[in-house]
């Protein structure tokens, strides 16, 4: 079979975006803040998913994201949206109430049970650092069904326990949410520029499930602060395909306000 | 000035508003969000005349929160977060939660709306299903969280009367002294018309005892009766209606301009470097200026502000 050609070159940033929006079905409610979530959301409605709806804090429903906001407030994250309403109606009657399908988290710590962590480095009682806090990252964590984590893969943002749980992820391992009276029904993936994670349905425990282009295991493990484990149909992730990376680039983030600011040192552009 | 009615003109001064209705040591509800609508001419009022011991709330609590810490006028913070995303964290109140000068509860920002929400039905508390299972529930400062949400005070983990399988956490009820709200259009009585996102406003604002709006245009009463529709918060919640064109500046007001980036940035940085400089630019832009307009024109000038209000008609 002929290969389709592949893109000249592309960073492990915007491969990690494309990954992402892979993971996004067509009709999908997704909650999204702002940065590289919002690009992969935008990514995927503009390509394989044109039926996805974002749903943001602030109080927006169904926009046609116009490139780049940088805040939920921005209005760019607003254009032609088919209702800009609350922060309840959006945070309650949708996300608590269950129709609100995937929710995207960002964390500086998330660990072996998905726990994420994005209040304070430093355990209770004893903080280094001040972090941001929960925002609506507790409500999705509580409430959806999926959840999407996008970073980059260093050691230190995946210790074996965060410091301080700010959005439950499954807390101590099997039948931990239940115990804590949150719904069971939940599955997380997280998109790295090392590789991707999903929980095992058994353990709970995030495993390595697929790798990016290029990278072994071992550097996935030398970065990984816990020990995860690899899934036995280990695979890799598909390259972009020259179209999606056209549209990310072109139509999504044209100005590059996040694929650039966010590429780290460590991020080679291949 | 008697105001002897819910109808009398409740039209003032920012100067006037505050000094009557924001006391030392009140619970301040704060409107916008992130970049946002914030309600930077009452913020800076409030600055100006130092009224201090303040405990600030609201979900995400950004730049006019972080002016007040870097002001030394806050006790406490109360909220879902506090950040400007994009342009960093909020490096004042950070600073200070750090280095153990500033109070701060946290809540998700669905638990914080669910307590104004409980503070406008005039109930003690409200349920919700958010924070189980998490640190959340542990009182800011406890060295760890063995009894998981049993203080009362931040929240309390309980079970569904009619369904003893089900937990849900307690939220105790807000009810802000006073909020300060910059919105879209207010009449002179106070019946307020949002336009856009609205984020935690309309909950906050009918919890509290008081309620200053600042808004970009005044309109007349016989408007808000052609189309009653329209008014997001009635008269009834509202005390003091202040106008102020580009009354949100540097944040954007949905409709009317778009966020000043760069001011933005420059504040970010005096915050980010603490005293003085986070001293020089209160004193060059709050301090220094006698009113909102003032620091406006130190700000930015005619040509920018109109570029700010072109950005946001494109957007719309």
């Amino acid at each position: 079979m002929p290969q389709p050609p592949r893109a000249a070159a592309y960073s492990r940033q915007e491969l990690m975006v494309i990954e992402a929006a892979r993971q996004l079905r067509d009709g999908d409610v997704v909650f999204v803040g702002t940065g590289l979530p919002l690009l992969a959301t935008t990514l995927a409605q503009r390509t394989h998913t044109p039926n996805v709806v974002m749903v943001i804090e602030s109080g927006v429903i169904a926009p046609l994201v116009r490139p780049t906001p940088i805040s939920v407030s921005d209005p760019k994250a607003m254009y032609r949206a088919m209702k800009l309403g609350t922060l309840r109606e959006v945070l309650g009657s949708l996300l608590q109430r269950g129709l609100i399908d995937v929710g995207f988290v960002g964390g500086a710590q998330i660990d072996r049970y998905a726990n994420i962590n994005s209040t304070q480095i430093g355990p209770l009682g004893a903080m280094k650092r001040r972090l941001p806090g929960s925002g609506g990252a507790n409500d999705m964590a509580s409430h959806c069904r999926r959840l999407l984590i996008i970073t980059h893969h260093e050691r230190r943002r995946f210790p074996e326990r965060v410091d301080y749980i700010t959005s439950p992820g499954f807390l101590d391992g099997p039948g931990g949410r239940q115990r804590a009276g949150l719904n069971p029904d939940f599955a997380v993936t997280v998109v790295t520029d090392l590789a991707v994670m999903e929980n095992d349905p058994q353990t709970c425990a995030l495993r390595i499930v697929r790798l990016m282009p290029g990278i072994a295991v071992e550097q996935v493990l030398a970065e990984t602060g816990f020990t995860p484990t690899v899934a036995p149909d280990l695979t890799t992730v598909e390259p972009p395909a020259p179209d999606i990376l056209r549209v990310l680039r072109e139509e999504v983030d044209p100005g590059r306000v996040y694929l650039k600011a966010e590429e780290s040192v460590e991020t080679v552009r291949r | 000035m008697a105001s002897t009615t819910r109808t009398t003109t409740k039209v003032m001064t920012a100067a006037e508003a505050v000094a009557r209705f924001v006391r030392p040591g009140a619970t301040l509800g704060m409107g916008g969000q992130n970049i946002g609508r914030c309600p930077m001419a009452l913020t800076h009022e409030i600055i100006r005349q130092r009224i201090g011991d303040l405990t600030v709330v609201g979900c995400n609590l950004s730049i006019g929160m972080d002016q007040l810490v870097g002001a030394g006028l806050v006790r406490r913070t109360e909220s879902g977060s506090g950040n400007l995303e994009r342009f960093g964290t909020t490096f004042c109140w950070r600073r200070g939660i750090e280095t153990g000068t500033l109070e701060h509860e946290d809540y998700s920002h669905l638990a914080m709306v669910s307590r104004f929400l409980a503070g406008e039905m005039g109930i003690p508390f409200m349920p919700t299903r958010s924070m189980l299972g998490s640190d959340l529930l542990a009182p800011a400062g406890a060295a760890t969280s063995p009894t998981r949400g049993e203080r009362p005070g931040k929240a309390v983990v309980t079970q569904n009367p009619w369904n003893p399988d089900e937990r849900v956490v307690l939220v105790p009820a807000m009810r802000p002294d006073v909020s300060i709200v910059h919105v879209q259009r207010a009449d002179p009585i106070g019946n307020v018309i949002i336009e856009g996102f609205a984020t935690h406003e309309p909950e906050m604002m009918r919890a509290s005892q008081h309620v200053i709006v600042s808004c970009e245009e005044l309109i007349s009463t016989d408007e808000i009766r052609a189309h009653p529709e329209r008014t997001t918060i009635p008269f009834i919640y509202v005390d003091a209606v202040v106008v102020q064109r580009y009354g949100a500046y540097p944040t954007s007001t949905y409709g009317y301009y778009d966020y000043d980036g760069d001011h933005v940035a420059a504040y970010q940085q005096a915050a980010r470097m603490g005293s003085p400089a986070i001293d020089e630019y209160l004193h060059m832009y709050v301090w220094g200026c006698r009113i909102f307009d003032e620091y406006l024109d130190r700000a930015s000038d005619r040509a920018a502000l109109d570029a700010l209000t072109t950005s946001m008609q494109e957007m719309l």
